[in-house]
């Protein structure tokens, strides 16, 4: 379950960096927002590249299925870009009650996506793909920059 | 593969059915609330006709209806199962669902039209068993269970024998069968119901939500993987030792509610709305509710039970609105969102956090006046009308959701998703 276990604790640093923005607009200190959002959004959309470039063609290529679980995963990846743009824009607006808002649909789109991830495609990736394909799949994530 | 596992968003239920589902709740709310000004106190002695009405316009016709309304929505994402057809079988299991309740509170009502109970038997049976059926048949596929899907099947199982069990005692209240065992009965249908039903299903819930919503630390993995088996085994032992059995229910429920009070201590989002309110609330009024189960067991006074029967439904009730101040506003972005329409709502624009808090208050005033019309009888008056308030706040709630998506989706501004078919 090496895969599994790498993007759980993944998925586990992102909501930690999220309450830590979240705290920092709650107080209205937009500038310590501002880093810790960024740090939420760069860590984020990091483990996403992971996935689109790495994880999933791996994936794809072994099961020979490119319009499954990972298109779905691909589809919410772009609705929750598409959501860190707004609540970036709400941080530049120092809007307290939108970005507050926008986190409440950010936190569960997200974790209903980890949710789905976590329980079904990491471990039938875990399942699919032969140990030395997975560590090697593993070891081209951790090289993954933005 | 990809219409097997339920990761399509197409697998999401419309969100029509909820909303439905929710209204209908609301409405038998509404109608609890004036059965409370109709019978008055009389509703604390437990084996009154009040009681009775009361005790099923919640159970079934609020909490089944939520608790039915939550599972076609979180069904697809928690267990990866698909219920096809939602719509069709929503309408179906709904419409048998409200004329069974319906003729139920009227046979309880009118003992002179005894046939009314096997016309609840009927419609109440096919409905519930339906929709048991339904989606139990579908979790029994789930390859990989988590804490929650199994929690859930074993709730939809209680709920199963609850209905069951409630086919024979109306069956032997119409005459049809003898109701040789009706007591014995009587005792196994509401111990299934309240506790492997209504507080399984919540706590099979709570193993997902809480970490989820609140970003707390994770459950002890034995605690998700055992505790609805024990559960189950301590019910069924319950029956046969009520005094022992009783007593172990009690403390594994104060426990896990001890425990999730714990988690939501630890949680790492700082804000505390009024979500968290509903939920300390109701884990709180659990605890009390058994404590006071405990304490009836050993010294039989009626106030400790109407105590322990009170706080049980500030327990379940809490834990729903809890729910649905997340569900409602997150689904309508969520759908609106995913149909591509860009000035979709936020979920604050759906209903605020401050909507949710001054309701949290009603509630509160629901359950404080309920408690103390325990002795101070007219308060039973306060909490009639407060009970209609609440549940009249919670329909206008789930109107507006649906009227602000409609107009959303009459704007007609949406992006071009024709390239993402």
């Amino acid at each position: 379950m090496i895969i599994t276990n790498y993007m759980r604790d993944e998925h586990r640093e992102c909501d930690t960096l999220f309450a830590k923005a979240e705290e920092a607009v709650a107080l209205a200190e937009w500038s310590v927002a501002g880093e810790r959002f960024l740090a939420f959004a760069n860590d984020t959309i990091r483990h996403f590249k992971k996935e689109e470039d790495e994880l999933f063609p791996a994936f794809e290529n072994q099961t020979g299925n490119a319009q499954g679980p990972t298109m779905v995963m691909k589809y919410e990846h772009e609705q929750i870009r598409d959501l860190i743009g707004k609540m970036a824009a709400s941080i530049e607006a120092e809007d307290k009650d939108a970005y507050l808002s926008l986190a409440e649909s950010m936190m569960i789109l997200l974790q209903q996506h980890n949710m789905k991830e976590e329980q079904m495609l990491y471990s039938m990736c875990d399942r699919a793909l032969p140990q030395a394909l997975k560590e090697e799949t593993l070891e081209k994530m951790k090289a993954v920059t933005i | 593969m990809f219409q097997q596992n339920g990761l399509s968003l197409d697998q999401a239920p419309p969100i029509g059915v909820i909303f439905r589902l929710f209204f209908v709740a609301s409405l038998f709310g509404v109608l609890s609330g004036i059965f409370i000004l109709l019978y008055g106190v009389d509703i604390f002695d437990l084996s009154s006709i009040g009681a009775i009405t009361i005790v099923h316009t919640l159970t079934l016709g609020v909490m089944a209806s939520f608790m039915l309304g939550a599972l076609f929505q979180m069904l697809p994402v928690i267990g990866g199962v698909v219920i096809s057809a939602p719509v069709g079988w929503s309408w179906t299991i709904q419409i048998l669902f409200v004329f069974g309740l319906i003729s139920l509170l009227l046979a309880f009502n009118l003992p002179q039209f005894s046939y009314l109970f096997i016309y609840a038997s009927i419609l109440l049976g096919l409905s519930l068993l339906g929709a048991i059926v339904l989606m139990g048949n579908r979790l029994l596929l789930v390859a990989h269970h988590t804490s929650s899907s199994r929690g859930m099947l074993f709730a939809l199982v209680a709920f199963g024998v609850t209905i069951f069990l409630a086919i024979y005692l109306s069956l032997s209240l119409a005459g049809v069968v003898d109701g040789i065992y009706y007591m014995q009965i009587k005792v196994a249908h509401y111990s299934f119901g309240l506790f492997g039903w209504i507080t399984l299903l919540i706590f099979s819930i709570s193993f997902q939500v809480i970490e989820m919503f609140y970003v707390t630390p994770p459950y002890p993995s034995l605690v998700g993987k055992y505790l609805p088996l024990t559960l189950f085994v301590i019910l069924i032992f319950s029956i046969f030792m009520p005094f022992i059995g009783g007593i172990m229910m009690s403390i594994l429920l104060i426990s896990f509610s001890l425990l999730t009070l714990y988690r939501l201590s630890q949680k790492k989002r700082p804000l505390a709305d009024a979500t968290i309110w509903f939920w300390r609330l109701g884990l709180t009024s659990l605890i009390v509710s058994m404590l006071f189960a405990i304490a009836y067991k050993i010294f039989s006074l009626d106030w400790i039970n109407s105590i322990s029967s009170v706080a049980f439904v500030s327990f379940a009730l809490s834990i729903i609105f809890a729910m649905f101040y997340k569900i409602v506003p997150f689904l309508t972005w969520f759908h609106l969102n995913a149909q591509g329409y860009y000035k979709a709502p936020m979920m604050h624009e759906v209903i605020h956090p401050k909507t949710a808090k001054k309701h949290f208050w009603i509630h509160s005033i629901v359950i404080i006046s309920l408690l103390l019309s325990i002795w101070i009888t007219p308060l039973i008056y306060l909490a009639g009308a407060s009970t209609i308030l609440s549940f009249g706040w919670v329909s206008y709630q789930v109107i507006y959701a649906h009227l602000l998506y409609v107009k959303t989706q009459k704007s007609g501004e949406k992006f071009d998703m024709s390239g993402m078919d």
